[in-house]
């Protein structure tokens, strides 16, 4: 019989307390996405909830986006020192400063304390990206940003509540600061309410079980993540490991980076150093907060462990960022507000690289990246100012894994499925734009044994006036990674790119746009695809001939990236001779 | 037609492993259930054998019964196994030009949130990429016309069809919803082309704003359009054979009945209607105690079924992924887990004690049954427990083996270092457990607190589990009917005729148009169903209605579905629906809103059409509890395994209104109940247990 680990504590009260507290964070998350009022919010799933004892450490991470996640455990840290001797029960506190272990300001957190017989025992902790945090351009996204201070307003922890009582006075501040006040304060609403419900979930829990109870079952699963992931650590060879992404030049002119993560694992033990290049005056810069999240991200793509996710996964994991003051490892006065797309998702890539060497069975490709578009313009349907992120536009393709082909149009990398794209009718009657097309693309999922995704192309026309479209994001020269030995001859296709039509000329742009278009024009933003796994001559005929019939590989396609000759588009006839001939040249 | 004028009522659920028979006498007030195995590649034959029972039974021959009978019956395992098996019809899909692929990007997420299982496959499409064809036409956000209809593009995509043999075709345009003259038309090109197909038009499934869940809906709907009508067709043909004088009516999922042409034209209608009928059934065992807020739980071999029903409203889902596939039109909501009877105990890498969702289920079954299954399950825990009877089951129809039952659970006794007794009451507490976690999502989550609700027992497995999961969550009180096991079935003879009518009106509720635009589409949606109810045979004092709105705060994206009574919407009146509202968020999410101001989006009438019951038993029973104890057996209550002595009762011997007390087991021929310490049960003259917690 195979050996189990043994729990310290009763076996049976551990599985019922492991429940009630993934039960309490789904609670959480559910209300969240049911009252908030910012599309990227409610549509998207863009928010996190979380768990955190009174020490304070993560005892339940929600399956909600990961890169939100791993830099809860920093935030939440810094906040608890923050206020160390000065947290009361009904204390509420705001935060969003990326300088104080936050990870993109707009993703703004809310933690309330939870006493119980008068002792600080949990925290519930929710994090969700807003319509605006204040700043010069909507949504927050200034790619002419050259410091943090021109990006946004930034909240160093504060309390909204003090002992129960609501500070309106730092709240009208807040508010103030920022557009679209009426929905600002819904989704602020929105956030309490999820840490209140689960404060209610966790106080129910303590009067069934007890506090020594309920903390003995939690200590034992954080010993038992640990366990996991140390189990799994054992499996990989010892050695040193290095993996190196290119961060792409997406128009700041600065020219592409590269970024390096060198793994080392001794036993049970991993250690992970970043390096990256010194900081820019442009918004892709990463604080050390939001940097956890996409080594954490790269480190559980291929660990693949199920879960419950917790902060014990992490104990036997130490991460080097580097000096201060480079791209993922920032410093005040940097630019950060595309950080948790760009760089993110090529540092993630850069840790996925390194553990491929040490074990290259074990790895799935990467996912397209985030490329996408932020629109603002004034509703005249309702008379007021519109600002959103579009999250259909960052939804790319799925990385290929050794047992089958990448999803199609789940992406992006750093929200690994998570993220919603949101209905084409309720973003129509949301905003006053027409979606001409939201679809799959032929030939974008790279090429492999194992295809990788497709990614989707988002067409807009604004309805009546005037529409500001701004371009966030990479992953428009180098396609997403492949694993196993793919690759693809077919690279334009599977980058992403915008395109302009104005006046019937159609201009192609593989930068971060600010651009305004009218009605009668239209900008369609295109994503990646996955990266494939395998050689790809090694994909049987009939998968590449499937995938022809369904238009997501063109004949032209089929020929350079697969090897498959056919000569006849209606029939699908192959040319056996041909193809074996391409396939066994390579 | 709306009343009882044959001598029986027949309903007829069709489960997984047993096809449930429930025949109402009205000459003699009796309710009789029979179990026939289910044959799901041909359902008839276990309709034919369960009529064969009966007559072996009863002495009523088929032809006799059918002739004589209101026949109610369900779809479910014939649309639910399409869907699994991805067995539904050769499908296309007609979808404006540049929309195609919404079924396939599905809103560009994984339903379940993130994973890092490398083997996770995407959803099989039900409609391939090649044969979903975009059309050329546009509507925009305010049901203008952008691009008039192409309509040799509906042309070219119904030649691709034919020459491709396709038998079904869904057409759902974006914003049809607010003009559906496309679609219309497009449906026209289609019958003209293809006489033979089946079309499903999206608007008239489903008229609700959300183009992928209209679409989603529409699709499943085509899909498994040829199935239902092959099944309704038997089945019908069946009975009229044996010289049915009335068309069978069929269960839907959202909790009613329907003729077949119902069905046929709205097959997506009956992909969960097994489960559906469990709050009906409660209501109706509840209400002679007074309840109408009820928890319905019904476990059986593999999977654990629960619904809520808050003062006569079940809870409804709209818009949700079932079996992967977003589907819009309204369901009950049954929240299905799997923890059943032959539910798996197994540790996980961390240590934990799990249960489920893998199954033994009926081949090879718990290892107690002796068929070759060597895995733990809740039954061989029970039988560990001394719950269940070591005779065996169905009046020892099924022998049970302690020996094999106590040997599976060491395999979660031994690496946790605990005896066979512990594990089994922690298997015991673990699905207990799940359950409550599931009772949760349809109480907690839709902002209800349990401990309000009655608990009612549906299903065989359920008795042993009732008052353990009523002590975890709360619930004071159970009713458990003797006929627990096959109360679905009743469910169906009691339901009414149900039809939902939907519309969408995306306004704000702060003008005089918008109120009456609701008002014009709710008096616009009522005259259509009325007309429906009426060529069903009903008429306008059998016909009642009930309305909601789905309604948001300015700003939100999720709606709150409100319930509201039938009046006259104007300035005045809309007050009301605006309360409602604002203390059915608080509710739901601790806070309201009221200064905000508040939209509505889609609307939606229910038409019932209202059947006469049979009634339940009235008579009481005499015997004393100490008369009906046949034995006494070892049976373990708490964590610490050790046994009480407890006496085991004859359900057949019970007089009604005799007190039993726990710890005591209640062996009924089709299920065993267990009585912890701490409750009480009584039997009632309406042949249902009345168990309540001490105080």
């Amino acid at each position: 019989m195979k050996e189990v680990h043994k729990p310290k504590v009763d076996p049976i009260t551990l599985s019922v307390v492991r429940g009630v507290l993934e039960t309490t964070q789904r609670e959480m998350t559910l209300s969240l996405e049911k009252t908030a009022r910012s599309s990227v919010f409610n549509l998207a799933h863009d928010y996190s909830t979380a768990l955190f004892n009174g020490r304070p450490e993560m005892i339940l991470q929600g399956q909600d986006i990961p890169i939100h996640l791993g830099s809860l455990i920093p935030a939440m840290k810094a906040v608890a020192k923050f206020f160390e001797g000065d947290i009361h029960e009904g204390d509420l506190i705001l935060h969003n400063d990326p300088a104080f272990g936050g990870s993109h300001a707009i993703d703004t957190c809310m933690y309330k304390p939870v006493f119980y017989k008068g002792e600080l025992v949990y925290w519930t902790v929710c994090k969700g990206h807003l319509t605006d945090i204040g700043g010069p351009v909507p949504a927050g996204y200034n790619p002419n940003a050259k410091e943090i201070y021109a990006e946004c307003l930034r909240i160093p922890p504060v309390k909204i509540w003090d002992k129960g009582v609501p500070r309106n006075d730092v709240l009208n501040f807040i508010y103030t600061n920022m557009r679209a006040r009426r929905d600002q304060e819904g989704d602020f609403n929105a956030l309490i309410g999820a840490c209140q419900v689960g404060e209610r979930n966790l106080i129910a829990l303590l009067d069934k079980y007890g506090k020594e109870t309920v903390d003995a079952c939690i200590d034992e699963l954080l010993d038992m993540a640990e366990k996991h992931m140390r189990d799994m650590m054992r499996t990989v060879p010892d050695g040193t490991y290095e993996g190196s992404a290119i961060l792409e030049d997406a128009g700041h002119g600065f020219g592409d980076f590269e970024i390096k993560a060198t793994v080392t694992i001794t036993g049970d033990n991993c250690h992970i150093a970043i390096s990256s290049p010194p900081q820019i005056p442009y918004f892709i810069n990463s604080y050390e907060g939001n940097s956890h999240s996409g080594v954490y991200l790269g480190l559980m793509m291929f660990a693949a462990l199920p879960p419950p996710y917790n902060e014990g996964l992490y104990r036997c994991v130490s991460i080097d960022f580097g000096p201060k003051g480079t791209i993922c490892n920032a410093q005040e006065p940097a630019p950060h507000m595309n950080c948790t797309t760009t760089p993110m998702e090529t540092l993630t890539d850069a840790v996925r690289l390194a553990f491929e060497k040490a074990m290259p069975s074990k790895v799935a490709a990467s996912w397209g990246h985030a490329n996408g578009l932020n629109i603002a313009g004034w509703d005249k349907r309702t008379n007021e100012e519109y600002v959103t992120m579009v999250l259909a536009t960052i939804i790319s393709g799925g990385g290929a894994t050794p047992e089958q082909d990448g999803w199609h149009a789940v992406g992006p990398e750093c929200c690994f499925g998570a993220l919603t794209s949101g209905d084409v009718e309720l973003l129509e009657y949301s905003y006053p734009i027409i979606i001409h097309r939201y679809s799959l693309m032929a030939d974008s999922g790279g090429a492999g044994k194992f295809r990788g995704g497709s990614g989707t192309a988002w067409e807009v026309e604004p309805l009546d006036g005037d529409m500001l479209c701004i371009g966030f994001g990479e992953g428009r020269r180098i396609p997403a990674m492949g694993a196993a030995g793919a690759y693809s001859t077919d690279i334009d296709t599977k980058v992403g790119r915008v395109e302009l039509n104005r006046g019937g000329e159609t201009e192609v742009r593989r930068t971060n746009i600010m651009e305004t278009i009218k009605p009668g024009e239209t900008v369609t933003n295109m994503n990646p695809g996955g990266g494939g796994y395998g050689n790809p001559h090694e994909r049987p005929i009939e998968k590449v001939l499937w995938d022809v019939k369904n238009g997501l590989v063109s004949i032209e396609g089929a020929r350079r990236d697969y090897g498959v000759v056919i000569t006849d588009p209606e029939t699908l006839t192959v040319d056996q001779a041909a193809t074996q001939a391409l396939r066994s040249a390579a | 037609m709306t009343s009882i004028k044959n001598r029986y009522r027949l309903g007829i659920d069709a489960g997984g492993t047993f096809t449930d028979f429930v025949v109402a006498d009205r000459q003699t007030g009796e309710t009789k259930l029979f179990k026939a195995l289910s044959t799901p590649t041909d359902p008839t034959r276990a309709i034919q054998n369960g009529l064969k029972l009966i007559h072996e039974a009863i002495g009523v021959s088929p032809t006799e019964l059918v002739s004589n009978s209101d026949l109610c019956i369900n779809g479910t395992t014939v649309g639910l196994n399409a869907l699994i098996t991805h067995r539904g019809g050769k499908t296309g899909l007609i979808a404006t030009a540049g929309h195609e692929d919404s079924i396939e990007i599905r809103n560009g997420h994984k339903e379940d949130g993130y994973r890092y299982d490398p083997e996770y496959p995407a959803a099989t499409m039900l409609v391939p990429r090649y044969l979903r064809k975009g059309v050329r036409e546009r509507v925009l956000s305010d049901g203008s016309v952008r691009t008039p209809m192409h309509e040799e593009d509906v042309r070219a995509a119904c030649e691709l069809f034919l020459k491709e043999g396709i038998e079904t075709v869904a057409i759902s345009f974006v914003w049809s919803v607010l003009n559906p003259a496309h679609e219309r038309r497009a449906a026209e090109i289609v019958r003209e082309m293809m006489p033979d197909a089946i079309i499903t038009v999206g608007s008239e499934l489903y008229p609700q704003v959300r183009e992928y869940t209209r679409t989603s809906t529409a699709v499943v709907n085509a899909y498994l359009a040829p199935v239902m009508r092959r099944y309704v067709k038997a089945v019908d043909a069946y009975f009229r054979e044996l010289g049915a004088a009335q068309p069978v009516r069929y269960f839907q999922s959202n909790g009613g009945l329907a003729i077949g042409q119902v069905l046929t034209d709205r097959s997506v209608y009956a992909i969960n209607s097994g489960p559906a009928s469990a709050p009906q059934a409660g209501l109706y065992v509840s209400a002679p105690f007074g309840k109408k807020s009820v928890i319905t739980v019904d476990m059986g071999g593999t999977s654990f079924d629960i619904t809520l029903t808050k003062d006569g409203q079940t809870n409804l889902n709209k818009n949700i992924d079932f079996l992967r596939y977003r589907i819009g039109v309204p369901m009950i909501q049954v929240e299905t887990l799997g923890a059943g009877g032959g539910s798996i105990g197994w540790i996980d890498p961390l240590g934990i004690i799990q249960m489920g969702p893998q199954s033994a289920g009926s081949e090879p079954g718990p290892a107690c049954y002796g068929q070759g299954g060597t895995e733990p399950t809740t039954s061989d825990a029970n039988l560990v427990l001394g719950y269940l009877s070591p005779d065996g089951l169905l009046g020892g129809k099924l022998p049970l083996d302690i020996e094999k039952a106590r040997a599976a659970v060491r395999k979660v006794a031994d690496p946790l270092g605990i005896s066979v007794e512990r594990a089994a009451y922690g298997m015991y507490t673990i699905v207990n457990n799940n359950m409550v976690n599931g009772i949760r999502r349809v109480s907690v989550e839709r902002g209800y607190d349990p401990r309000d609700f009655v608990l009612v027992g549906a299903g065989g497995a359920t008795a042993a589990h009732i008052t353990a999961l009523a002590r975890e969550i709360g619930i004071d009180t159970i009713i458990l009917p003797k006929l627990a096991s096959g109360l679905c079935a009743f469910g169906q003879i009691i339901s009414d005729v149900k039809y939902n009518y939907m519309a969408t009106a995306p306004v704000r509720l702060d003008n005089d148009a918008a109120y009456k635009r609701v008002d014009d589409l709710y008096k616009q949606l009522e005259k259509e169903g009325r007309a429906h109810l009426v060529s069903d045979g009903f008429t306008d004092e059998t016909i009642e209605i009930r309305r909601s709105l789905e309604m948001r705060y300015v700003g939100q994206v999720h709606e709150c579905t409100v319930d509201i009574d039938t009046f006259d919407i104007d300035a005045t009146s809309i007050e009301r629906v605006k309360e409602a509202f604002h203390r059915r968020h608080k509710e739901l999410y601790t806070y309201a809103e009221p200064h905000n101001p508040v939209e509505v989006v889609n609307i939606e009438s229910t038409l019932y059409g209202r059947i006469e019951k049979p009634k339940l038993p009235e008579k009481p029973k005499a015997g004393a509890a100490g008369g009906a104890i046949k034995d006494h057996r070892d049976a373990i209550f708490d964590a610490s395994g050790i046994a009480t002595r407890t006496p085991v009762y004859d359900g057949d011997r019970i007089g009604t209104g005799e007190p039993i007390k726990g710890p005591a087991i209640i062996e009924e021929v089709t299920t065993t109940i267990v009585i912890e310490p701490g409750w009480t049960a009584v039997l009632d003259p309406t042949n249902s247990y009345l168990i309540t917690r001490d105080r």
